[in-house]
Order: structure tokens, then C-alpha cells, then sequence
């Protein structure tokens, strides 16, 4: 291909364009740019927006048509239902009454401290777990060659991309030969099977991308194989770890349907909690909403600390040497 | 302090076409405190061989033995071996004082922190790297890097240094710099060392002993001068020296007490004392060193001389300085010389180029292996050149 060289300056100026050439249009650009994004924006954050604020309304201001956009009466009477609703369940009434002098009593019986405590577990233990086996899993398959290796690669993707209650019955059947119906312990080897195959396929490419000299770096320093994993690779992994674990720990903390089928009321975790609160012909929207704010607090201040090293450890920028 | 042997070593590894055979009955002595530079192309064996005196590799026969003791089956760990990578290999996650120490903290031998710590920071001013102690890989440069890497490597004085193309990551400069500088830390410590590189120029500057591979097996071994001088083979001939050596077809017969060579540029008589005694071929390649060509009309050659001429047309001059290399193209080919007095020619002229008969190379045609390698001579005051005794 030959270029034409252009023999003055007018002849540049033939290919310019308004839209891209001139002050004016990079403004019009720039604006309709940050409408489209504001759009976007609002498309993705309107239902938080909903949450919250039906969290402040009153029942009323809730079931009235057209709705409101923002709460005309500001009330923090769903945060009140909550809060004495897991004081009254969790028996703490009397120690309050004593300290505060405030008789406790409400309509809705449900130990949101409870809920959340419940779901620590879950979430913690199934992690760990996904972080332990899809780990070495995924060490395995990145450094070693054996028959079937894609094979199995692909099952754990095709494991990701089938819907969990397409399983349920064998699930249930399976939890009641093994007598883990009810138990936490059920849920967290449930997850942690659920998640591992994803970890798996994260810490496939960290190690992937794991520079070899590394390792024999570390055995020419006479680390053993165990020395080496334990001050050499772990370390250098921490960010792909935290994002394999925040991932668990999310999927199990927001899981609804085996949770409501594989336990009994008293051992709910928070999503099959807060369904109770969706009880009855008069829904209390505002408590509904309150309580979801709640139980969302420990995980967004745990995310918010960790999120850095989340974001780092999913795009792989964490070596750098 | 260790005297390295290699003996018929063998390493193949299983690929998915069958087995592919990387180093091939390969056999080298070094002796104790010797710098030994495994030189050859992409794909010959020489890191295979690097990691096989490391650890890093088990051979598939023969013997690695340090001191006269076997170690093939000693893990890499247990070897006292450091070895220098060509990505430096730092652990990013360990600021630079304990990727130097982090060695001493692995070893057997119950070392203080105390201990560790004086000898980390010996090292480091040694080699120049006390402000950057504290400082992470990430933050450090190229040529940095490579300081912590051999740090980290001489902080343990091991029984062995291993250097794995250390200085191909680093700039023209650097590299330089830091070739004199590993050559001498290697001479001071008098540490036994393996060094692989591709770069002939390197390997010429700091070995005491080049072993020129390829395809697996080994060319030759022997001191950087003699390499340059009496190359084994065609192979060595080419791969050692820079620019390339300009080589023809030629025949050679006996001529009374002097050789007659043939070749399409002419023919010229080289005495039979330069030769060995039972030459039997007639069907040779001649080679001639750029370096060693000189202008017929030029004082910077010798006045007296029986070489070949070979008249060319100057096609390009690459002025590097101080000299040129000048392409000609002659009627059997191209030709490349290095000259120092370059200004007088221009591109286009035609120059006659000439070498000495005793700096010509000859190697038999078929088997490539060299007849008759380069002479060292002496050139008096005034130009005449004393032939060796040969």
C-alpha cells in the first residue's frame, strides 16, 4: 500500500470531522458519553437505591400507589422491628431491659445476629474449602501432563455453567443418606464443592503464568518442596487466593435455594432468613428491607478491605518480579 | 572449591513425537576456580546442561560428579550449588535483603540472624546495592535486578556458580559493565563456575574455557584463543567471531614444499609447514577472518605477502567508530571486512582485498573439520612478516 503524502496543509484537513476534530464535538462527545453512562449507572445501582429507601419509609408510605420516590415521613421503624426482633429471639431482652430500661417487644420473631452467624460459617468453612482443594487442584493440572487432563478441565467449566437446582433432588437424597440434612456442615461441603471447580480454573491461570525459575530459585536457596510452597508460592499467590476465597465465601453467603431446602428454620442462614420475613398477606417491605441492609454490613465492610487484592488477584497482575 | 566433571552425559526428554535427545554424550572437565562458558545456538543443550550440573535435571546416562563423587541423584538443595537466572527469578514478594539472606535463612547450619544479617550486608556493599536493601524487586531496575540475583548467588559462597544467560535481559551497556564485573567476583571468590550464553562475544571476554555446542554435543573445548584460531569445524568457525568469516569453495594440491590453492577468485600458495604432515583432501572450504583482510594498497597491511587478491566492488560500510565493516560483493559472492581506515573508500569503489597465508583457515569440504587454522604472527617495524615455526 502507498500513502499519498499530502502536498500542503489543507490536504490534512480534508479527512477531519466535526464530531472528532473540533472542540465543540469532543464536548458532544464527552456529554453523550456521560449521559450513557449515567444511564448505565442508574440501570445497575436503581434496585440498592430501592432497598434503601423503602428501608426508611413507613408500611403506608409503601402501598401507595403511585410510589414514592424518595420517603416523605423518614422512619427508622424497620431498623427498630429488627433490631428488637433479634434481641427478643436471641434472649437478651431481660439484659437490655436492665441496662437501657426499654421494655422489648415485637411482632416478628427472627434472630438476625443469628442469621449472620449462620452464614459466617457457611461461608468461611465452604472458602476454605474451595480455596484448599481447588488450590492443589488446579497446581496439578497447570504443572503436571496426564490423559484426560482437558477432559477434566472442561467438566469443571460445564460444572460451572450447570444450574444448582437442576441437582437438588439427588442432592437431597444424597444429604439424607449421609445424615447431613440440617446441619451446617451439609451446606459448607455442598458450597465448597460448588466453588471449587471456579477456583480451580483462577489459580489454573495464576500458576500458568508462575515463572519456573522461580521454584528452582528456590530449591537452588535448598528450600524443600514444602518450604518452597510455604514461603515461596503461597505468598506470591495471596492476592489469587483472597479473590478464590471472596468468591466462595459471596456465592455461599447469597445461596437461597439449597439453604431453604437442606436446613430447618432454626438453623437458617441469612437469604432463607430474611425470606421469613416475607410472611403472611401483609408484607413489611420496610423491615424486609431494613433487615437486608443489616446483614449486608459485615460482608461490605470485610469487601471493602479486601477488594484490592480481589481485583489484583482476578486480573493476574500479581507478579511482578 | 570443586573440580566439576561431566562425563557421557545424556539427557533426553519424552515428547509427545517420541523422545527428543537435548544433550548427547557430552563430556567436560573443569578444573577447580576454572570460569567455563557453555556457548552454542538456541536449541543445543547448554541450559539443559547447566540444570543437569544444578540439580535441576537428572541426566539420562552418564555422570555428574563434583570432586570425583557422583551427584546425579543429589537434589538440587543439597548440591551447594547458586545459580544466576536470565530473568533474575527475585522473589517479588521479599524486599532485597531477604532475597539475599532468604538462602542463609534455608540453610542446614544454624546461622544467627545476627550472622545473616552481616553477611547480607557485605554482600550488598560488595556489589554496590546497600540503598536498595529495603526496596521490593518491582521497584528496582534491570541492571539492579541483576545485582540482587548475583548476590543472592554469592552470599552462600557456594561450592559452584551457575549462570544461565544472566545478561541477556539487560542493555547494550550494562551488559558490558556487568560481564567485567561477574568475571571479576569469580576470579576474586575463585569459585568454580558454568556460565550459558549465546553471545560469542561474551563467552570470548570471560571464559577461561568455551565448550561450543550443538544439537546436543559438544564442538570443542578449549580456551577462547585457540577456539578463535583453530576452530574444530566449519561450525565453530562460524559461530565464533563476529562479523561472520567469509568462506569459498577450493582446491588445494601439493606443490613441491607448498600447497597450491585453487578457488574462483584465483589461487595463491600457502607453504606446506603451515600444513599438518598427511593432508589427503583436495576438495576444501577456505575461510578468511574480516579482521584479517587488509586493502593490497594499503600500509596497514604487510608489504610482503603470497595471499590470495580478491577484487570487489564496495557495496555497503557500516562505520561502527573507530572501523567499519565493509560489504563487497566480489564475482564469487559477498565479501566482509573490517577496516580502520575506512574514509578513503566510498561505496561503489572497487578495492582489492588480500589476506596473509597464514591467517587463511582450511577446512576439508566433506567432514568440515578444520585442516588448518589462523597463525599468529609477528609483523616487524617495517612490515615483514616473520612466518612461525609450524
Amino acid at each position: 500500500m502507498s500513502t499519498d503524502t499530502p502536498d500542503s496543509v489543507d490536504d490534512f484537513r480534508t479527512n477531519q470531522s466535526w464530531l472528532y476534530d473540533t472542540t465543540a464535538g469532543s464536548y458532544l462527545r464527552s456529554i453523550l458519553v456521560g449521559i450513557a453512562v449515567l444511564l448505565c449507572a442508574g440501570f445497575v445501582l436503581f434496585p440498592l437505591y430501592w432497598l434503601v429507601v423503602t428501608s426508611f419509609k413507613t408500611t403506608a408510605e409503601i402501598q401507595q400507589i403511585p410510589p414514592t420516590i424518595y420517603p416523605h415521613d423518614w422512619t427508622l421503624e424497620g431498623f427498630r422491628l429488627v433490631v428488637e426482633s433479634s434481641i427478643r429471639s436471641g434472649g437478651y431482652e431481660d439484659l437490655v431491659q436492665r441496662l437501657f430500661g426499654v421494655q422489648v417487644s415485637s411482632a416478628i420473631d427472627i434472630d438476625v445476629i443469628g442469621l449472620i452467624a449462620n452464614s459466617l460459617k457457611v461461608s468461611i468453612g465452604a472458602g476454605l474449602i474451595a480455596v484448599a482443594f481447588g488450590t492443589l487442584g488446579s497446581y496439578v493440572l497447570s504443572r503436571r501432563d496426564f490423559a484426560g487432563k482437558n477432559l477434566l478441565m472442561s467438566l469443571f467449566l460445564a460444572s460451572l455453567m450447570f444450574p444448582g437446582t437442576a441437582i437438588m433432588v439427588p442432592e437431597w437424597e444424597l444429604f439424607n443418606t449421609l445424615n447431613l440434612f440440617n446441619t451446617h456442615l451439609g451446606l459448607v461441603l455442598l458450597y465448597g464443592a460448588m466453588t471449587a471447580p471456579f477456583v480451580v480454573w483462577l489459580m489454573k491461570g495464576f500458576f500458568d503464568d508462575f515463572p519456573s525459575s522461580i521454584i528452582d530459585a528456590a530449591h537452588m536457596d535448598q528450600c524443600s518442596p514444602y518450604e518452597t510452597f510455604r514461603y515461596v508460592i503461597v505468598p506470591m499467590a495471596r492476592n489469587s487466593l483472597i479473590a478464590s476465597f471472596i468468591f466462595a465465601f459471596l456465592l455461599a453467603w447469597n445461596e437461597l435455594v439449597f439453604a431453604l431446602t437442606l436446613l430447618a428454620n432454626t438453623k437458617y442462614t441469612v437469604p432463607p432468613g430474611l425470606l421469613t420475613f416475607v410472611q403472611g398477606f401483609n408484607v413489611q417491605w420496610n423491615v424486609v428491607a431494613a433487615a437486608s441492609i443489616l446483614v449486608s454490613i459485615p460482608v461490605l465492610i470485610g469487601l471493602a478491605y479486601i477488594q484490592q487484592y480481589f481485583v489484583q488477584g482476578l486480573t493476574g497482575g500479581a507478579i511482578k518480579g | 572449591m570443586t573440580r566439576l566433571e561431566i562425563d557421557s552425559v545424556t539427557k533426553r526428554f519424552d515428547g509427545p513425537n517420541g523422545s527428543i535427545v537435548a544433550v548427547d554424550d557430552l563430556s567436560i572437565d573443569v578444573e577447580d576456580g576454572e570460569f567455563l562458558v557453555l556457548l552454542g545456538p538456541s536449541g543445543c543443550g547448554k541450559t539443559t546442561t547447566l540444570r543437569m550440573i544444578g540439580g535441576l535435571e537428572e541426566p539420562s546416562e552418564g555422570d555428574v560428579r563434583f570432586d570425583g563423587v557422583r551427584v546425579n541423584e543429589v537434589k538440587a538443595r543439597n548440591r551447594d550449588v547458586a545459580m544466576v537466572f536470565q530473568d533474575f527469578a527475585l522473589y517479588p514478594h521479599m524486599t532485597v535483603e531477604r532475597n539475599l539472606g532468604f538462602g542463609l535463612e534455608r540453610e542446614d547450619a544454624d546461622r544467627s540472624s545476627d550472622e545473616i544479617e552481616t553477611r547480607v550486608r557485605e554482600v550488598a556493599e560488595m556489589l554496590e546495592i546497600e540503598d536498595l536493601l529495603d526496596k521490593k524487586p518491582a521497584a528496582l531496575s534491570g541492571g539492579q535486578k541483576q545485582r540482587v540475583a548475583l548476590g543472592r548467588a554469592i552470599v552462600r559462597e557456594p561450592r559452584l556458580f551457575l549462570f544461565d544467560e544472566p545478561l541477556a535481559n539487560l542493555d547494550a551497556q550494562l551488559r558490558k559493565t556487568m560481564r567485567t564485573e561477574i568475571d571479576e567476583l569469580q576470579s576474586e571468590m575463585g569459585i568454580t563456575s558454568a556460565y550459558v550464553t549465546h553471545n560469542q562475544e561474551e563467552a570470548m571476554t570471560i571464559a577461561d574455557k568455551i565448550a561450543i555446542l550443538n544439537d546436543g554435543a559438544l564442538q570443542q573445548l578449549a580456551a577462547p584463543a585457540d577456539v578463535f584460531n583453530s576452530p574444530k569445524n566449519l561450525f565453530v568457525a562460524q559461530f565464533v567471531g563476529s562479523p561472520d568469516m567469509n568462506l569459498f569453495d577450493a582446491t588445494l594440491t601439493p606443490d613441491g614444499d607448498r600447497y597450491r590453492v585453487d578457488f574462483s577468485g584465483g589461487d595463491f600458495h600457502v607453504p606446506a609447514a603451515f600444513f599438518p604432515d598427511d593432508v589427503d583432501a583436495s576438495e576444501v572450504i577456505i575461510g578468511f577472518r574480516p579482521q584479517d583482510l587488509f586493502r593490497q594498497s594499503s600500509s596497514e597491511g604487510r608489504s610482503d605477502h603470497a595471499g590470495p587478491v580478491v577484487d570487489t566492488e564496495v557495496r555497503v560500510i557500516e562505520p561502527l567508530g573507530t572501523e567499519a565493516i565493509v560489504h563487497g560483493e566480489s564475482d564469487d559472492g559477498s565479501l566482509t571486512s573490517t577496516l580502520t581506515r575506512f574514509h578513503e573508500i566510498a561505496e561503489g569503489d572497487s578495492v582489492q582485498f588480500t589476506i596473509a597465508p597464514e591467517h587463511v583457515y582450511v577446512f576439508e569440504r566433506d567432514s568440515e573439520e578444520l585442516i588448518k587454522g589462523r597463525m599468529d604472527t609477528e609483523t616487524d617495524e617495517a612490515g615483514t612478516v616473520t612466518a612461525p615455526d609450524a
